[in-house]
């Protein structure tokens, strides 16, 4: 079967919030160059604090987005407190109706995520922000579904396209946010949110991916 | 081991080795100078200097030499296994569960009763988590009793212990009262106890007692606790709640069948660590769960397998966040969790480590008056709420939306300002009367969120509507705006003013894209005299436009800040470098030149400003020198001479002016001019008086 249970995913979101304290360090340390260094420390309070009300409370994938979503949006505060706040707020109203998750409930979910930044951010691709991750990884999943690939490797070119849009930052000139008063200076440094968003698209995929694999297994 | 070259060292002949350099290396050591350097400096415990004179070779081979040999495999640096377990057993439990800090005692010695080790190692744990003028809430049972015991923590001052629970028949020797006096005598602090029995026959009869004033001002002492030690029971049939008679077994059966697991401080909870009710709640005296889950520092003591549910509960109930456990338990603990990949951590060779030693008076880490990192913002917001309980009050408790006492009246507009923190006295400093109504205090360097500011707007709404003014930065706009919309929702009017004085920071063209800086002071004054004054919200918002368009700051940075959280500074600035145009926030400025004196800094600043100001001769302004946070008021002055001698120069009078710390980037070295161009309504306003920690006018 092509797609996985909604009710018993939502310790996907626990693992993303462990690969976002785990690179809390590296995530402040590229914010630092440009930014103001936080990036990751604010990251992984938001994350930490969703996780510990997850934990042990044995949520389905959507109400788990709908709480990382709440504490980001509500008790975060900094630019990416709405940003990934709305995303994942918007995750979880895509898929709160679908008992499984297919793929195109999964596009649903990353499009409505998408559209949600950017009713409240007003950066474009090319501005050297967590757009310039997400965009092209959408439109790769999206590909390699039309493409008829199988949904796990939809998932990978997924992963493929967030990482090469995560490194493309490097060479772009930031527009937006505080970074963006640096012009050419921001040069040569990745762009911190697009890293983090890459992180989580990363473990999102591979979540999906092993529930996926487990749902086959049940399923024969 | 009989060695020679250490012999020759001691007779004072190691210049005869060093000169015997190039002689072929001993036998012994095989043709490897790898092995040579080891033996010398792992087995002779030679210095690597020592060693580079007798191997003739520079100290840098030699300690590239010791660090490929451990990268080689040729020296092994291992860790006695069951420490290095017991240690990633902690730190794993505190990466999981969140926790402040765990302590996790080996569980392969067993020639002491486990109580008895908990018991030492908690006792070690208060001595360092202890402060003076703490007060610290002590529970009972036996693994307290053996910390009392044990502990003894000389040199505090000021340190009360409050029973944490009413007392109960001494049929046991770990009574509550036996227990807290056990800690206060180690700790020779003062003894509160509870004079009630814990769990008393009716509802009435507790709250008969409760209401007695001796009662009170006992929980008035328990309710002032920030630390609080307690241990975890279980209700496995072989716990020694049941044989306690601390509860009655009736009861007790009535809480097992709610699926209770665990009893914390004489209180039920289940798997998951919510309360479980039953017939005892009502007539038990002591600390309740919330009491407990407030309190900032909780010291759990608790192992024994049979306690895994129970502590497990406890860790999920968010009722503890300092843990300390034994091995087994702890890895219990996290298996029941869930956690498997702990063996394979377990089992991961220790990393090579390749640093190259650097000289001893090197510094990476910036030295910090600091607790923990984690807690900079909670802690700053605790001495801010205490120093300035005359100008502000907590909203609804919080910390990070503060209240003018003497503000928010009805008919009058309220001011929220708010921001980051990082920047003090920016914003908190600011409140009072006549200037900002409330402020809403967001982490290190990032805005507050939305629900914060919306407190704040409730908090300083007085019918009139609500003036909002902070500085231009994305973070800040977005959740200013939702926070907006929020109070729209509840019928309060917002306004906005976004402040953008930093003329560095975008072209003239791109007015409204500029960041707002240290010129925040002046539109915050302007903003608070004109909501004290009673204009209407049109005119409070107009007023404050006006400031903003007339106010102008470019900053400079010498040496970067840096972040409590990691003590390193958050960006580079050469030796001989300035930052021109820097930000608040350590955003690398605009330009970066080689460092002049203070007067062409001024000057280059100056120089700016007045191209954008376009003054007359005969105006009058407002000045504000600024600090960065570590630039002394000594350079700030050398500034404003030369600030006042271009102003009047050009027959400009300085209306008023201030030099200090107004609007700071942590320890950032470097400071800011700003100048307001006055007219008469600002210059009126500008004079209205206030009253707040950091401006007195009038």
């Amino acid at each position: 079967m092509q797609q996985f249970d909604n009710a018993s995913a939502g310790d996907i979101v626990l693992s993303l919030a462990d690969r976002i304290i785990e690179n809390r360090a590296y995530l402040s340390e590229i914010d630092g160059k440009i930014g103001d260094g936080d990036h990751g420390v604010n990251m992984a309070k938001g994350f930490g604090m969703a996780a510990d009300r997850i934990r042990g409370n044995d949520m389905s994938l959507a109400t788990a987005f709908d709480t990382l979503g709440t504490v980001l949006m509500t008790e975060i505060g900094g630019s990416m407190g709405p940003l990934y706040g709305v995303m994942f707020t918007q995750f979880a109203e895509t898929i709160e109706g679908s008992s499984s998750i297919d793929a195109g409930t999964f596009s649903a979910m990353l499009t409505n995520g998408l559209d949600g930044i950017q009713s409240i951010g007003s950066a474009k691709v090319g501005d050297k922000t967590l757009l310039d991750t997400l965009v092209p990884a959408i439109e790769a999943f999206d590909a390699a579904n039309a493409g008829g690939k199988p949904f796990p490797e939809a998932l990978d070119a997924l992963v493929v396209a967030a990482e090469k849009g995560r490194d493309s930052t490097k060479d772009l000139v930031a527009r937006i946010g505080r970074a963006s008063r640096l012009g050419e200076r921001s040069v040569g440094v990745l762009d911190a949110g697009a890293t983090s968003c890459a992180l989580i698209l990363e473990t999102l995929a591979l979540g999906a991916k092993q529930k996926l694999q487990l749902s086959a297994t049940v399923g024969r | 081991m009989t060695v020679k070259t250490s012999s020759a060292r001691k007779n004072g002949t190691v210049r005869a080795g060093a000169e015997a350099a190039s002689e072929p290396i001993p036998l012994r050591y095989g043709d490897d100078p790898y092995v040579w350097a080891c033996w010398l400096y792992y087995e002779d415990h030679m210095t690597q200097g020592d060693i580079a004179e007798i191997m003739g070779i520079s100290r840098a081979t030699v300690n590239s030499y010791l660090a490929d040999a451990r990268a080689r495999g040729i020296v092994n640096i291992s860790l006695e296994p069951s420490r290095l377990s017991s240690l990633s057993i902690a730190q794993e439990l505190k990466r999981h569960f969140g926790l402040h800090d765990c302590l996790v005692v080996p569980s392969d010695d067993n020639t002491r009763p486990l109580i008895d080790r908990l018991g030492g190692a908690a006792a070690q744990a208060l001595a360092k988590l202890l402060k003076s003028g703490d007060t610290l809430a002590v529970a009972w049972g036996r693994t307290i009793l053996a910390i009392g015991e044990q502990a003894s923590v000389p040199g505090l001052q000021d340190v009360t212990i409050v029973q944490a629970t009413g007392g109960t028949a001494a049929s046991f020797a770990y009574t509550p009262e036996l227990c807290a006096s056990a800690i206060a005598g180690a700790v020779k602090a003062k003894l509160i106890n509870i004079t009630a029995p814990a769990v008393v026959s009716t509802a009435e009869v507790r709250d008969m007692l409760l209401r007695e004033t001796l009662i009170q001002s006992q929980f008035g002492a328990l309710a002032k606790a920030n630390k609080a030690l307690f241990g975890i029971s279980s209700l496995r049939p072989n716990s020694t709640i049941h044989t306690s008679g601390f509860f009655e077994s009736v009861s007790l059966q009535q809480y097992l069948a709610k699926d209770a697991v665990g009893v914390v401080a004489g209180r039920f909870i289940d798997g998951q660590g919510k309360p479980v009710a039953g017939p005892l709640d009502d007539r038990t005296i002591g600390i309740s769960l919330d009491m407990l889950k407030a309190i900032s520092l909780r010291i759990a003591v608790a192992g024994g397998f049979d306690k895994v549910p129970a502590i497990l509960a406890t860790l999920r109930g968010g009722y503890v966040n300092v843990l300390i456990t034994d091995a087994a338990t702890g890895r219990g603990i996290l298996n029941a969790d869930g956690v498997t990949e702990l063996d394979q951590k377990l089992s991961q060779r220790p990393r090579v480590d390749n640093t190259v030693a650097l000289p001893s008076n090197f510094r990476t880490h910036i030295k910090k008056f600091l607790n923990d990192p984690n807690d900079v913002v909670e802690e700053m917001l605790d001495g801010v709420v205490k120093a300035n309980a005359t100008y502000v009050m907590p909203i609804k408790g919080s910390h990070r939306a503060l209240v003018a006492r003497t503000g928010p009246r009805p008919g009058k507009v309220g001011l929220v300002v708010g921001g980051g923190t990082g920047h003090e006295p920016c914003f908190l400093g600011y409140v009072g009367k006549g200037l900002a109504d409330a402020v809403a205090v967001g982490n290190i360097f990032s805005s507050p969120p939305p629900g914060t500011i919306f407190q704040c707007a409730n908090a300083a709404s007085g019918g009139q509507g609500v003036l909002f003014v902070y500085g231009n930065y994305a973070g800040d706009v977005m959740n200013f705006e939702m926070a907006a919309e929020i109070a729209a929702e509840h019928n309060i009017e917002v306004r906005t003013v976004v402040t953008t004085d930093d003329i560095a920071s975008s072209p003239l063209e791109d007015r409204e894209g500029r960041r707002g800086v240290a010129g925040n002071f002046f539109m915050f004054k302007i903003a608070g005299a004109a909501c004290d004054r009673g204009l209407s919200l049109d005119a409070c918002e107009a007023m404050t436009r006006k400031a903003n368009a007339r106010t102008f700051t470019m900053g400079v940075a010498l040496e970067p800040c840096s972040m409590p959280q990691t003590r390193r500074q958050n960006f580079e600035i050469g030796p001989d470098d300035i930052e021109i145009g820097m930000g608040i926030h350590g955003e690398p400025g605009v330009l970066r030149e080689k460092m002049m004196s203070a007067d062409a800094i001024t000057d280059r600043i100056m120089d700016r400003i007045f191209s954008e100001m376009k003054p007359a001769a005969g105006d009058r302004v407002a000045v504000l020198v600024n600090s960065f946070g570590a630039t002394p008021l000594m350079e700030l002055y050398i500034l404003f001479r030369r600030v006042e001698q271009r102003l009047s120069a050009k027959d400009i009078t300085i209306e008023a002016n201030w030099v200090g710390h107004y609007c700071t980037s942590l320890d950032m070295v470097g400071a800011s001019i700003t100048v307001m161009h006055l007219d008469s309504e600002l210059t009126e306003l500008l004079h209205h008086p206030c009253d707040t920690a950091v401006l007195r006018i009038g």
